[in-house]
Formats: C-alpha cells, structure tokens, sequence
C-alpha cells in the first residue's frame, strides 16, 4: 500500500474537465513532479491533495485514511506557494511558529522548533525581521521552514520557484532537495520548467490538458519517451516527417534518406506515415568505423550556447539541430562544408505522426 | 515622505492619486526637461494646496476676530462653553463609533467572501456601495421614516414584533446609525476592499489553512492585521462624515452635532467658524496618530 494514492480522481470546472482520471501512487519519502505546459491542471491536482478543492470523482488517500472530502485544516499538508505567500505582520519567527501556535503547542516547544527551523534554512541571523525585509530567495525558504514546522505529512510545492531569478532558482531547489532528502518528507513539486522537474525529481508526471502523459524516472522521462508530446516537452528534439520502408528491420525513410530505428516499427506496416525524432545530442560527426546511421549533411550554421555549441545541419530537405560539448580544442567544420554524421539506433523516435 | 504617507492615505480609501513630488525623482540627472516636470508638478501641487489652505486660513482668521481689534480665542471659548455643544459633539462621536464598528462586522467578512469565493459578484457589490453617491440623503432618510414609522410585523402574519422605530429613541438611534452605515459604504467598502488586495488575502488564506488554522484564527489573526492601515482609513472617514451629518439627523430628530452646527450658524456667526476649524484640526490630529499607529504595518502590507 502506497502512502499517497490518487485513484481515479478527476475535477471538472462546469462542462470543463480541467483533470481527467489521474492515477499515481506515491512512496514514503518520495519526490514526485507534476510536470506540464501551463494550465495543463497541475496546480489543480495538487490543490485537491491540499483540499482546497474537492475532486468531482476519485479518492485520495493519505497513510491509509480517506482525506478526499476533509478541510484543508484538517489535513497534515504543507503548501508551499508561488508568491511565498508569508503573513507580512509577522516576523520570520512568528511565520514559522504560526501552524505551531494555531496547535496550542507549548511555547518553549515553539520556540525550540522555530530555532530548528531558523537554521535548517540557515536564516539565524533573520529571525525577527519582517518578510518585506527579505530577499525572494529568503522569503521561500522561510515559507518552506513553515511548512516544515508542522511536520506535515506531504509537502506540496506549486511553481515555488518560478519568481526567483535564474541563479537562485537553481541553488534554491538543490536546497529544497537536500532538506526534503535529509528529513524524508514526502513532496509533490509541480513545475513547468522539464530542466527543474528532471534535476530535482525521483518521479516525473508529465501532464498535457488535464491527462497524464508519462510517468517515470527522469532518465525514463528524457530517454524512453512513451508519447510524442512528451518528447517534445522535455529536452529539445528534432522531429521530421517519414514513411516506414521496413517495418521488421526497423528501417523509416525520410525523403529518400534511411534511418534504421531500434523500435517503434513492429507494429506498423510498410508505407506508413510517422514521425522521426532525434534528440541534438544524439547526433555526432562520423568516425572510420562505419556505425548504424551514417547520412550526408551540409553544415548550416553554428551558436556556442556555454556548455554546448549546436550545429545546424541539413539531412537531405530537413534541418536538424546537434550539440556537441564546448572544448577549446574542439574542431568545428566551416559552413557550407559537407559532412557526414551519424546516430545510434536508439537515438531515432518513431512516434505517430 | 509626507507626500507618500498621504499618498497611502489616498490610496487605502480606493482613489489612487500619484502624488509623488519630487522624491526620489530629482536624484537622477538634472536634464532641462527633468526641470520644468518638477516645476510644474510643484506649481500644480501647490495651486491644490491652496484650494484647500486659503479657505481654511480664512476661517481660522475670521473665527480669531469676535473681539474688535483684537485676536484672541474668544469665540473658541463661548462655543465650548455651551453645554448643548458638548452634548451633542459627544452622542454624534457614540454613533460615529457604533457605525464604524457595525460597519466593520458587515464590511470585512462580505468583502472578505468576495475576494475568496466570488469575485464575480464585485462589480454588483461596488456598485451598491456607489449608490449613496447618486441617492441623496434626503430620499434615504424619507424612505426610512416611511418603512419604520409602521410597526414592524412578523412576516405573513399580524403579530406585532417591534414597535415603530421612529416611535422609540434607541429605535431612532438604529434607524441613524443604520442610515450611516449606508453613507459610509463607499469609504469603509473601499478602503476594505483595497487592503485586502494589497495583501493577496486569498493566498494568505489558503497558507493559514494549510497550516491548520480556522477561520476565527484567520479573520483575527491573518486578515485584520493585514488590513489595520485600510480600516483605520475607512474608519476615520466614516467618523468624518458622520460627525458633520445634518440631513439624516434632522429628519429623525435626534440631538446630534451636525444640526446643532447648522443651527447655531443660523444665529451666530464667530462660534461656527471656530467649531469648524477645530473639528478640522480634530481630523488631522486623528490622521497624525493613524499614520503613527501603521506605519510599519503599512509599509509590511505595501511591500508584498
Ligand atoms: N476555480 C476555477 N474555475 C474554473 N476554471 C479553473 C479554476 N481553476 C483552474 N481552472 C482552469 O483549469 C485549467 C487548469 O488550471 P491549473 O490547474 O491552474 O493549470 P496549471 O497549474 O497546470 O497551469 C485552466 O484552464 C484553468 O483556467
Ligand atoms: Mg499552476
């Protein structure tokens, strides 16, 4: 038995399904994220974990005991907003002691906890300020040490991160992660952004209009996609339109240029139509020794991203994208030269058109 | 600074205004263009003063004058010596009070609802809280001794469940306080209504219920902190209309300041001109300590 379980649960705003029969179970001490394009429905979901609303249908239980229906109140739930969401007539100190006081604990039994908590995000020195006096970074950690205090059982995370500037928003949620890791808490992040939901998640739940696309590890995620939209979502692909020329051998045409594809072709026949995609990093330039897909290609154009440099390459009338790693020594061919790259069979996506 | 506390003044009672002259303007550089804006907002700025300022100078000076030749404070002294003044002021600040605090017990908790269940009904609800602006007090206070001077019969039968309310003075005194609630609506619904969006009460909300709190817990000690500066604000103009009100209290006969001034207008002339200015010197004293008492908890609830 899963320690959250969704079962069935969908929500409908008037004629609108906004959530179309989600099913997930979630582990003890899981990290789970709901991934999708916005208005998808993922803050809908995790809001029905939450209670602030009631699903239409389904269940959802939490450590055995049916909270579908119960007040927001009377669940263990931490909620961690987008806009921080901190009460301004308090300090720091009396934020996180607030869900404490509300409980009637003992007031050294606050004050030992809000000292936990002060440190664990490492904001000693702020205890009495005032939110207004914080930077957007501090502000979440605070409403994270809120939530915290509580010792809820499941964290909920909606787009925590979305109103902080890049720097931050990437050492903030390696933050997020080594606190939910280090005390065991069970956590729903959702996101839209795949580069936050595949470097923090045990789980991925990509979504696509209220339906669930895939869920899997990150690397199941980004390197098995099951659907086309998912594919797309996460990471870049190049995509191009192809016939299938061989289904048992695996082998798709792309205006006239072969591709041979691990999967995706058994079940279809000679002469149907799909789509390829190849992830840019998958392609590189060909060596010697002959590999699966070896194409001509005329070099288009090339952009240093940091890390990575793409090359737009053209394979026969279709324009792909490859990324190599940056080096200094790296040798890039000129544009307008002619060359030769190649991809693992794997790499080729046969997906439905 | 001044001009930004009173810019948050303007601001909690609904109407926004720029008012910010020259502060932190005049930092950057000093462009030929940059100059004449500032002249000009000065010169505008200081044309409303004046608006505002000469007439009340004039009181001041005239009120200054009942002995010839000489300024003094007499007229100040005959008008608070007079014991009706003191009787009146006194019961016309009690239904100020009971009016601001009735006021509130409506106000919040609809506003508050509004905002968090149904924003489609706002335009309704500020609608209505308009419409003392375009009803006179006349029409409301006719139509209040028209309904309440009948007795007030249970519904669908003949049983008698109060006696008129204009019959009776604590019945009177509802009817006003009643009627003043009406007039204030523009202001105390405002200035509420802004509060509350400056803080984001529906988020503020959802984090204390997460958090286990109850909605006593929430109204007490979420949302009224957070809108301190706004109530004050709404407050005080209700107090300010309340106390200077002569329609309704003359119509229902009551002993209240507002036709006591008028009256005593009618066969003095020194007394009422000292009377309105310190009443106007009341109300700034009382916009002094309000922006005393919130300005940090203003600025906590602007920052947001
Ligand atoms: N209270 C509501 N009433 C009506 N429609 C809503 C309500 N809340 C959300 N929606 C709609 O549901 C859809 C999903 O919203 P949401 O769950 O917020 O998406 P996401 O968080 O993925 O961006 C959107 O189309 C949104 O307009
Ligand atoms: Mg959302």
């Amino acid at each position: 038995m899963s320690y959250l379980s969704i079962s069935h649960v969908t929500k409908q705003f008037g004629d609108a399904v906004v959530v179309d029969n989600f099913n997930l179970d979630i582990e003890k001490g899981e990290f789970v994220s709901f991934l999708g394009p916005s208005g998808c429905g993922k803050t809908t979901t995790l809001r029905m974990v939450a209670g602030f609303e009631i699903p239409t249908s389904g269940k959802i239980l939490l450590d055995g005991a049916d909270i579908t229906d119960k007040a927001p109140n009377q669940r263990n739930v931490g909620m961690i907003f987008q806009s921080y969401a901190l009460f301004p007539n308090m300090t720091v100190a009396q934020n996180i002691g607030f869900g404490l006081r509300v409980r009637k604990e003992s007031e050294a039994m606050i004050k030992q906890r809000v000292d936990e908590m002060v440190s664990l995000i490492n904001l000693e020195k702020h205890a009495n300020k005032y939110p207004y006096q914080l930077s957007g970074g501090q502000q979440q950690r605070v409403s994270l040490a809120r939530a915290l205090a509580n010792r809820p059982q499941v964290l909920l995370l909606d787009e925590p991160l979305s109103a902080l500037d890049a720097k931050i928003r990437v050492s903030l949620r390696a933050e997020i992660r080594a606190i939910q890791k280090s005390l065991g808490i069970t956590a729903i992040f959702v996101t839209h952004d795949q580069e936050e939901a595949l470097s923090i998640s045990d789980r991925i739940v990509v979504m696509n209009v209220g339906e669930m696309e895939q869920v899997g590890t990150p690397f199941e995620i980004y390197n098995f996609p099951k659907t086309r939209f998912v594919a797309n979502f996460v990471g870049s692909l190049n995509t191009a339109d192809a016939e299938v020329v061989d289904p048992a051998k695996g082998l798709v045409s792309m205006d006239g240029v072969q591709f041979e594809a691990a999967e995706g072709t058994d079940a279809r026949k000679k002469g149907d139509k799909v789509k390829i995609a190849v992830r840019p990093e998958r392609f590189s330039f060909a060596s010697e020794q002959k590999k699966a897909n070896v194409v001509d290609c005329t070099i288009e154009n090339i952009t240093f991203l940091g890390a990575v440099v793409r090359i737009q390459v053209k394979i026969g009338n279709t324009k792909f994208n490859m990324d190599t790693f940056n080096n200094p020594f790296l040798e890039l061919p000129k544009i307008g030269a002619k060359e030769q790259v190649t991809c693992s069979k794997e790499a080729v996506l046969v997906l439905d058109e | 600074m001044a001009s930004e506390k009173i810019r948050k003044v303007v601001e909690m009672s609904g109407i926004s205004i720029d008012l910010r002259v020259g502060k932190g303007r005049g930092r950057k550089s000093w462009s030929l263009s940059r100059l004449g804006t500032r002249f000009w907002s000065w010169f505008w700025f200081i044309l409303g003063a004046l608006y505002f300022l000469l007439p009340l100078y004039a009181t001041l000076n005239f009120s200054l004058r009942m002995e010839r030749d000489v300024i003094g404070f007499k007229a100040y002294i005959r008008a608070f010596e007079d014991p009706e003044f003191l009787k009146t002021f006194l019961y016309s600040n009690v239904l100020a009070l009971l009016t601001i605090v009735a006021s509130i017990i409506l106000i919040v908790p609809t506003a508050y609802w509004i905002r968090l269940r149904l924003p489609e009904a706002r335009r309704i609800v500020e609608f209505i809280t308009l419409l003392p602006f375009v009803v006179p007090a006349i029409i409301l206070v006719f139509g209040l001794i028209r309904i309440y001077s009948s007795p007030i019969k249970i519904p669908f039968t003949d049983a008698t469940l109060f006696q008129p309310l204009t019959t009776f003075e604590v019945g009177t005194d509802i009817l006003i306080v009643a009627g003043y609630m009406v007039l204030g609506l523009p202001y105390m619904y405002r200035s509420v209504d802004t509060g509350m969006r400056t803080v984001d009460v529906r988020t503020l909300t959802e984090a204390a219920q997460s958090l286990g709190a109850s909605w006593f817990t929430i109204i007490v000690r979420v949302i009224l902190p957070n809108i301190r500066a706004a109530l004050l604000s709404g407050a005080l103009l209700t107090f300010a209309i309340v106390v200077g009100e002569v329609t309704l209290a003359s119509f229902l006969g009551v002993p209240a300041f507002g036709p006591y001034l008028f009256l005593l207008g009618q066969h003095r002339a020194y007394e009422p001109a000292a009377l309105s200015f310190a009443s106007f010197l009341l109300t700034w004293v009382a916009m002094g300590l309000i922006q005393l008492f919130t300005g940090g908890q203003g600025q906590a609830a602007g920052a947001h």
